[in-house]
């Protein structure tokens, strides 16, 4: 992953230190036929940009609601999340909708490209949810993002005929095409084996070193010790921050 | 270049091909049959009316004693009242339709047939005018007397004068009821032909239109002038008629069938409806876990929403491509057939927009509306939740007492056979409720309206058995005139196989309104109440005649279509051979139209007529039944009684009576099938298609059983029980819907045809058909999707989407 590196144009916006992201007391009760089950249990945490957070915890300890509450797929049952001078915990929906396809890029473990469009055209689709540029600007960043990516020649095919890890850089390409300044990864390498795996991470690492704020949910400890950061969840606690 | 998401409702629409043809042939099935059923409606509702209208039709008619002139039909045309006016000679004849048996025919005479201004009849084939001592015969009687164009035919006239006439051509006549389902043939002949037949020239019937035709009324008056005018040069008036503003002769059966297609129509509009919401839906239940991530993405609900209404209106304007062509062909199709029943040629086949339009309602708008339920539904859940629940469903089964109970925890069999298998698909079936209920309310209207279809013609069927149950004979003779009872049985008594006779009396009577206008003729039956050869006929309400009923009545319940403000009870005023005697009603037996019927004591006419001890008609119970002894019987019966110097008008068996009452029905028997194959084919390819989607959005599971171990053919097995469990609870449902839809058509059809809904019966081979096609196509349904599944490799299942 050595053309993101070199590109000069993905050198992002001076990093402001200090805490970013803010997450207080937040909690997530699902209902469920045994009564109500509590996923997140009061968490606090506080990300800093450009970090490479890696969230990381056994099965059901509640990674994955985590980043469902920061990026706003689900709503939390109280407490509030702050992205800068944002208040998530605010939006309805739709709103949620609308901020994230502009500021977040989200990943998730089995890529989830849509079936019936081409490679270039799931990277452009963020684009025109977000009605960023016409469709010949859109087309020509797409097709940057996949030359940063290393998959410029699958351009033009479906996603049924790539690769388990051509897939999952689609889906990063994806994520990136409205520039967001935080990436949130859900167990992006669950599905690929350890090689593709790590050309995955290599690319996250190289985002954040541009500038992209990335957060990361494993439960694999060898993926885990790339981030600059660990924080581990058991039983929707945070049982070690850093 | 577009905008990249619609790419995606193309490429949807373009890349499932198997899907888009299921949705799309689901929702133009449905769309078909609601063009196809209000198409021909209206064009035979607009179309007869226009045919109908074409000839000039005379508002009334009425029929003198003696034969008239021009001179008279001159004086009638020049008054005030009167629009236009002409006149035909009516001669009552017999023709030869085999040998030795004949059958009663009325021989019209115009004396120009280019110049015929009210009624007109239209040349047809072969000669025109008449040529002299030939006949034309009415195109639909062609078939009733068993002739063709060219024949030599036997006509016997009342004088006992036998002629053979060339049959030169043959004439269209819309005023006439088609000879098939009234069984009189109608023959036209020049004045020429007339005189050669031993007749003087003169008229004896006289068509009127009033000045004001629209109004019925008013046309009534002016009938009565023009007979107050012919009563004061002398004639007699055995009948006049005054017809409803363009009704056409055939009018009770049209609105029978104008009825059931209107039912039949709003039937397959609402089976369309649930058709296309159930598609829309599962549609969007396939697409969920897409939506999910399109929102993860930054999609908005409102973008998300055109995506998919497009994408659903795509489908719609797909069937509807193939649905208003085919539509507007089968509308023709089916309304030329219906015109050819009622012997008429459609002057317009212009598909009404109205219908095209309600197609275009029903392709476009209700996709949309159906598709808003269910995603205003799928928006309300985060796109976290839409991404979670996708794969393998909910994982709520099991909540519920249904659930529960075919759990299989608590079945005996499931413990003791295995029934894993039979379990996993019944399961599957409950899982999603709220699609299985969608499927099932359209499944269920679609068994419900084909069993309803049949029960119709099974109740067509009970309807003549009930009207014909009260004959207890086989031969049917009536006389020229009156003769004493005694005479008329000890001849027929001679004749070797005659087991049992009645007589009884029989005349045509006319009510006179409280206004003194006369209604249409009525023929009174009036036999001996404790006649063994007559029993009663099915009563709709009220009782049978009884020894001591002296002014009683029982009248067929097509009198009060035309006389509405009569009821069981009510007196009668009844004109009988010119005087007036009022008669009370005491019961209505179920009856056609096409000659109304009422019932009298035999003492009690015979009395007021003056006709104490005689007879105009015979029955005859023959020792055997069979149509070929019952008919050299009826032969030489008439002969006979013709040798003895008694004159015979008219000789009836009763299977061909019954075989001319199963006619009546056969144009409604035969439109009822049509609806019953299109209504098989609009609920076997919603079944079909709708559990085939149902499969397709399963094709995951089908990965996960394999990957399990499952082998393919278990899988299909799965699938296929899945199917045929929904088809078979659709059909139980369906069976028991059709009992009320089937009586509502019942009434429906029985209330514009006979004044009375038909005699209900359930059809239980229409039950059983519709079983088995629910088990072929249910089966064929979840077969074919599930083996294709079942193909792919388990990578390529599970990542199906």
């Amino acid at each position: 992953m050595t053309s993101l590196k070199s590109d000069p144009k993905n050198k992002k916006k001076k990093l402001d230190k200090g805490h970013w992201i803010s997450l207080k007391q937040v909690v997530k009760i699902y209902p469920s036929l045994a009564g109500p089950v509590t996923a997140l249990k009061g968490i606090d945490l506080q990300i800093d940009r450009g970090d490479f957070a890696v969230i990381a915890g056994k099965s059901g300890s509640g990674k994955t609601t985590l980043i469902n509450m920061i990026s706003g797929l689900d709503g939390l049952s109280s407490g509030e999340i702050w992205i800068g001078e944002v208040a998530l915990h605010q939006f309805d929906p739709e709103s949620a909708a609308h901020w994230r396809g502009i500021n977040i890029g989200v990943v998730f473990q089995t890529f989830d490209l849509l079936p019936t469009l081409t490679i270039l055209q799931n990277v452009m689709l963020p684009m025109d949810f977000a009605r960023r540029n016409n469709p010949p600007q859109q087309r020509e960043r797409a097709l940057q993002l996949l030359k940063q990516v290393d998959i410029l020649e699958h351009a033009y095919k479906t996603p049924s005929a790539l690769s388990g890890g051509q897939q999952q850089r689609a889906a990063i390409a994806r994520a990136m095409a409205n520039d967001p300044m935080l990436l949130l990864a859900d167990e992006p390498t669950g599905s690929l084996d350890s090689s593709t795996a790590d050309s995955i991470l290599d690319i996250f690492e190289t985002l954040t070193d541009q500038g992209t704020t990335v957060i990361l949910v494993t439960h694999d400890r060898d993926v885990a010790r790339r981030g600059s950061r660990v924080i581990t969840l058991s039983d929707g606690e945070i049982v070690h921050p850093s | 270049m577009i905008n990249i998401r619609w790419y995606k409702v193309l490429n949807d629409l373009a890349g499932n091909k198997t899907r888009t043809l299921l949705i799309v042939l689901s929702m133009a099935v449905g769309l078909f049959a609601v063009g196809v059923i209000l198409s021909a409606r209206s064009i035979l509702s607009r179309g007869l009316a226009e045919s109908f209208a074409a000839i000039n039709p005379s508002t009334g008619v009425v029929r003198t004693g003696e034969t008239f002139d021009e001179q008279f039909l001159a004086s009638v045309r020049s008054m005030h009242d009167v629009q236009a006016a002409d006149a035909r000679r009516n001669l009552a004849a017999r023709i030869e339709i085999a040998p030795d048996e004949w059958k009663n025919i009325s021989i019209f005479v115009v004396p120009d047939y280019n110049e015929i201004q009210v009624n007109k009849i239209e040349p047809d084939t072969g000669a025109w005018p008449p040529p002299e001592r030939e006949i034309l015969i009415e195109r639909a009687a062609l078939q009733v007397i068993h002739a063709q164009v060219g024949d030599t035919v036997r006509i016997k006239l009342a004088n006992d004068t036998i002629r053979e006439m060339k049959i030169s051509g043959t004439a269209y006549d819309p005023a006439q009821m088609p000879a098939q389902l009234d069984g009189t043939p109608y023959g036209y002949v020049s004045t020429e032909t007339l005189d050669w037949l031993g007749e003087s020239f003169g008229f004896n019937e006289l068509y009127v239109i009033a000045s004001n035709p629209e109004d019925e009324e008013w046309s009534r008056q002016v009938v009565n002038q023009v007979k107050d005018k012919a009563e004061r040069i002398g004639l007699t008036i055995p009948m006049t008629m005054t017809a409803e503003p363009g009704q056409l002769p055939m009018d009770d059966i049209l609105q029978a069938i104008l009825a059931l297609m209107g039912i039949l129509g709003v039937l397959s509009l609402s089976l369309s409806v649930f058709l296309v919401v159930n598609t829309v839906s599962a549609l969007l239940a396939q697409q969920k876990r897409q939506i999910g991530v399109m929102k993860a993405i930054g999609g908005s609900s409102l973008q998300l929403l055109g995506m998919y209404l497009v994408m659903v209106m795509a489908y719609g304007a797909f069937a509807l491509l193939l649905a208003i062509p085919l539509g507007i062909y089968g509308a023709r199709a089916l309304s030329q057939s219906m015109a050819y029943y009622f012997n008429f040629d459609l002057a317009s086949m212009d598909i009404p927009m109205q219908s095209i339009v309600l197609q275009g309602i029903v392709g476009l708008a209700l996709p949309v509306i159906a598709s808003l339920v269910p995603f205003i539904s799928s928006l309300r859940i985060s796109p976290a939740e839409a991404m979670s629940l996708y794969r393998t469903g909910k994982g709520r089964f099991g909540t519920n007492p249904v659930d529960r109970m075919i759990s299989g925890r608590n079945l005996w069999f499931a413990r003791d056979f295995p029934v894993r298998s039979f379990l996993l698909s019944l399961r599957n079936t409950f899982r999603s409720k709220g699609r299985l209920l969608l499927t099932l309310i359209t499944l269920t209207l679609g068994s419900a309206t084909f069993i309803s279809v049949f029960s119709v013609r099974s109740s067509l069927t009970s309807t003549v058995d009930e009207m014909m149950k009260w004959f207890n004979f086989d031969v049917m003779i009536t006389f020229g005139r009156s003769y004493r009872s005694e005479e008329l049985q000890q001849l027929a008594r001679q004749l070797p196989g005659v087991y049992e006779t009645d007589t009884w009396q029989q005349l045509t009577v006319r009510r006179v309104r409280p206004d003194g206008s006369e209604g249409s003729m009525i023929y009174m039956f009036a036999p001996s109440p404790d006649s063994k050869l007559i029993s009663s006929p099915g009563l709709a309400e009220g009782r049978w005649l009884l020894p001591s009923d002296q002014n009683a009545v029982v009248v067929s319940s097509a009198l009060f279509i035309e006389e509405p403000d009569l009821k069981l009870g009510d007196n009668i005023v009844l004109k009988l051979y010119g005087d007036e005697f009022t008669f009370k009603i005491i019961g209505v037996s179920i009856g056609t139209s096409f000659g109304t019927i009422m019932y009298a004591n035999y003492d009690y006419v015979s009395r007021i007529t003056d006709r104490a001890g005689e007879s105009d008609a015979l029955m005859v119970s023959m020792s055997t039944h069979d149509p070929e002894s019952v008919l050299s019987a009826s032969s030489a019966l008439e002969r006979l009684y013709e040798s003895n110097g008694l004159r015979v008008n008219t000789v009836d068996t009763m299977f061909v009576e019954r075989a001319q009452a199963e006619a009546i029905f056969d144009t409604i028997v035969s439109l009822l099938l049509v609806m019953a194959v299109l209504m098989a084919l609009v609920g076997g390819l919603g079944l079909m298609g709708t559990m085939s989607i149902n499969v397709l959005e399963r094709t995951r599971e089908i990965g996960i059983l394999r990957a399990i171990g499952a082998p393919n053919r278990g899988v299909a097995q799965v699938f296929i029980m899945e199917g045929i469990a929904i088809g078979l609870m659709s059909w139980l449902f369906g069976a028991l819907l059709a009992v009320p839809m089937s009586g509502a058509l019942n009434l429906a059809v029985g209330t514009s045809m006979m004044g009375t809904p038909l005699t209900y019966s359930y059809s239980v081979s229409g039950m059983l058909i519709w079983l088995v096609a629910v088990f072929f196509l249910s089966t064929l349904a979840s077969y074919i999707p599930a083996r294709n599944a079942s193909r792919l490799t388990v990578r390529e299942v599970l990542g199906y989407e």
